[in-house]
Order: C-alpha cells, then structure tokens, then sequence
C-alpha cells in the first residue's frame, strides 16, 4: 500500500509497526493523536517528502526511488544514517549481547561453545563500532561541509582544512560488508550448535539477529545506492567552483 | 531449495515471473535485480542455482562475462521482448507467452535444477579434500598458504572455499573457525 501525506500517523504504525524505527530515525517523537502525516511533518520540521519515500521504501522494498533520494538534501540522509548507527550500537547490539550471555545456563555443559559465540559476537561488534565511527567521524562530517560548500556557491573553510584531498572513492575502497557475520551466526546457531534446553530464549536471541540482519541491509542500500552516488554527483559539481 | 535471481529492467515483467514462479510447488527464494551493479552483488550474495535474465541485460559484455564466469552451476533462462517461434528451447521465454507455455517451461527448468542441487545439498557433507582446505583457513592462513602447503593452485583453493561456503552457509573466517572447532577439525587451542 502507497503510503501518503493525508494518511493518519498513528494508522501508518497500525499498517506496519517497522515504520515505528523509520519515525525515530527521522527525528519524529509519538503521540500523534488524529494528525495526519503531513501535520506531524511540519510540526517537526520534517520534510514531508523525505518521510514519504523513505517509509514507502522501507514499507515495501520494490519502492525505491532512487532518484527521487538524489533531491533531497544530503544533510537529510547523514542524520537518518546517523540515528540508525545510534540505534543499532546503542540498542540492538547490547540487547543480542544480553541474551547471548543469557545462553550461559543453557550451554553450559559446554562452556567451549558459549565461548565460541561470545567470542565471535564481541569481534564482530569490534568491527561494527570501527565501520560506523569512520562514518560518523569522516565521511558524514564530509558530506555535510560539501553540501555547505556547494549551498555557498564555495568551499567553506572547514572543507578546506579538514577535505581538500578527501574523496568518497577513498571510503569506497574500504567499505566493507558488515552483515556477513551476521549471516555466519545465524547459521551458525540454527543449524551447528547442539541445541539449547530452552528454545524460547534461543528463538528470541535468533528473532533479534534476523531483525539485525535486515536493519543493517537496508541501512547499507541507503548509504551505497543514495548516499555514494549523491555525493559522487556532488564532487563534480563542486570540481566547476 | 532452489535460488532464482530474476534480472529483468522492466518492473512488470519481474512481478510477473515472481507470480508465476510462486505458483511452483517448490521451495523457491526469488529476487528480483534490474541493473548489472544489481545482478554481480545479487550473483554473490544470493548464490543462487538459476538466473532468468532478460536478453537486453545478457547482451551488456560485463553481464555477459560475469554469466560466463559462473560455469554450469547457473542455470540461465533468457527472457526475449520479441516473440518466439513454437518450439523454442526451453531455456527461451518470450515476455508475449501465455500462463500455460511459461508455466510449463519453468516448471521443468525449476525441477531440473531441484534435482541437481538436492542431489548437492543431500552430498551436504563437506568432501575430505574441503575439510583439510576448512582447517588450514579456520587457523588463519591465507589462500596463498593454504594452496602451498596442499600443493594445489590458488584458484583451486578458492573454488573449493566457495563450496565450502555454499554448504556450510558461512562466508566469513571467524565463522569458519567456530564452525572448525564446533566438529573438532580444529582445537580451541589451536587458535591464538
Ligand atoms: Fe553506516
Ligand atoms: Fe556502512
């Protein structure tokens, strides 16, 4: 279903509770009452637009509208990729973190085992935090000062001292893929561990990783279908200034 | 479990397939790609068993190398925007066909393939030859090493990790290792 501005906010979370992580990341609190979408748009200075075509995308995975995305200012789409980072480091990873330690009782006729997955859990999330600090450290300070600069119509001094020989073909270069291990674990869990005494646990730590998974694989088609070809037409536009 | 990567650039015919794809009785994970950036990262995050591709995509020469390098394991099915004659092979359909020749077509292709990735998937065990490869990458060595030590060439010991990891449903090092030592082909010990 085509999400639109005169649909109520509180029917948009009715049709798909997922959407309640794409009002968070966009910057919109609760307690809509009967506003429509667009009302609670304007009241939080949010770009109706913007909020349309990132949950419809988020509603429905056909619906991508890549260049429709490039229009929106980049500003815009570092904040969202930034809340999303938050979320994930902040929330979702200790949450899994939790409940993996939760399997201490479960596995511990073999202690190895936990171990295993303890271990590889803890370098994963040591990966994790280096991927998305270069994010917000570098390469997102970096589109926002070359969008500042192109808005000037000229490099601002900070773009100057901080990326004159920055590019995000450099970032491409080291952008790797962050859900493999997911991937790994969640096999590695369903179809390798002996199984647990209590499944109800183990399902729910399973549930979280699944929705890990498919946060982090849509986070990653923003940043490498939107974000990267955006800025890569903003870096040659700011080559004519 | 059959993998389909439907690689179409119109948005109808995708659907399309997909529909008629579900009505199969097979256990069947479909996606649907409409660019060649989409279809090598599709080729290599999905892995999938067959790929039905629209001749305008195929005809792309990138496309058509990365189709090349996939060998027999990808199963192709070329989608043609004109018609067909009437018994065209069954690796040709035509977006003009009706519901009973597609159905048909694709029904048989689709078992084909189950069969040949159930005999794959039931030979689940990894081969002696893959487990000794699994050791040597669980404890760290490079593809380089591995292959040197087994005096195999690199490009052996990369296709035999690519089984490895269509088996095992593990991509990365780590979980290679946890695997390893999770069967005991490898000691807890053995890893620093
Ligand atoms: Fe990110
Ligand atoms: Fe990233």
């Amino acid at each position: 279903m085509l999400i639109t501005a005169d649909m109520k906010m509180a029917d948009l979370i009715h049709l798909d509770f997922q959407l309640l992580a794409v009002i968070q990341r966009i910057g919109i609190p609760l307690g809509f009452r009967e506003k429509t979408i667009d009302e609670v748009c304007k009241e939080n200075n949010v770009n109706t637009d913007f909020f349309l075509q990132i949950s419809n995308s988020f509603h429905d995975k056909d619906f991508f509208p890549k260049e429709r995305f490039f229009e929106f200012k980049a500003e815009w789409l570092v904040n969202f990729l930034r809340r999303t980072h938050q979320c994930i480091l902040e929330h979702k990873i200790p949450e899994i973190e939790l409940k993996i330690e939760g399997l201490v009782e479960d596995l511990k006729a073999t202690t190895r085992n936990y171990e295993l997955i303890k271990n590889f859990f803890t370098e994963y999330i040591r990966e994790l935090k280096i991927h998305m600090e270069l994010e917000d450290n570098k390469v997102f300070p970096y589109v926002v000062e070359l969008d500042k600069s192109l808005e000037a119509n000229k490099k601002t001094p900070k773009f100057e001292e901080s990326f004159s020989d920055y590019n995000i073909q450099k970032y491409l270069e080291d952008h790797n893929d962050i859900e493999e291990k997911v991937f790994d674990l969640k096999n590695i869990l369903i179809k390798y561990l002996p199984p647990p005494m209590d499944n109800c646990k183990y399902n729910s730590l399973l549930f979280e990783i699944f929705r890990l998974e498919k946060d982090l694989s849509d986070h990653a088609k923003l940043e490498d279908k939107v974000l990267i070809p955006k800025v890569k037409l903003m870096e040659r536009e700011i080559k004519n200034l | 479990m059959v993998r389909i990567i439907i690689a179409d650039p119109s948005y109808l015919v995708r659907k399309g397939l997909s529909t008629i794809l579900n009505e199969l009785k097979c256990v069947t994970q479909i996606s649907e790609v409409s660019t060649p950036d989409e279809i090598s990262d599709a080729i290599i995050s999905e892995m999938p068993n067959m790929m039905i591709i629209n001749t305008s995509l195929s005809s792309i020469p990138e496309v058509d190398s990365l189709i090349k390098k996939q060998g027999t394991e990808l199963n192709i099915i070329s989608i043609f925007n004109s018609p067909l004659p009437n018994n065209s092979s069954e690796k040709l359909i035509s977006i003009l066909d009706g519901k009973s020749v597609l159905l048909n077509k694709l029904r048989n292709q689709v078992k084909n393939v189950q069969q040949s990735t159930q005999q794959q998937e039931n030979s689940e065990e990894l081969s002696d030859r893959e487990k000794e490869v699994l050791q040597k990458v669980a404890l760290g060595k490079t593809n380089k090493e591995v292959a040197n030590e087994l005096f195999i060439s690199t490009h052996t010991v990369i296709s035999h990790r690519k089984n490895i990891t269509r088996k095992l449903g593990i991509k990365t090092v780590s979980g290679l290792t946890v695997y390893a030592i999770l069967n005991q082909i490898i000691g807890m010990d053995d890893i620093s």
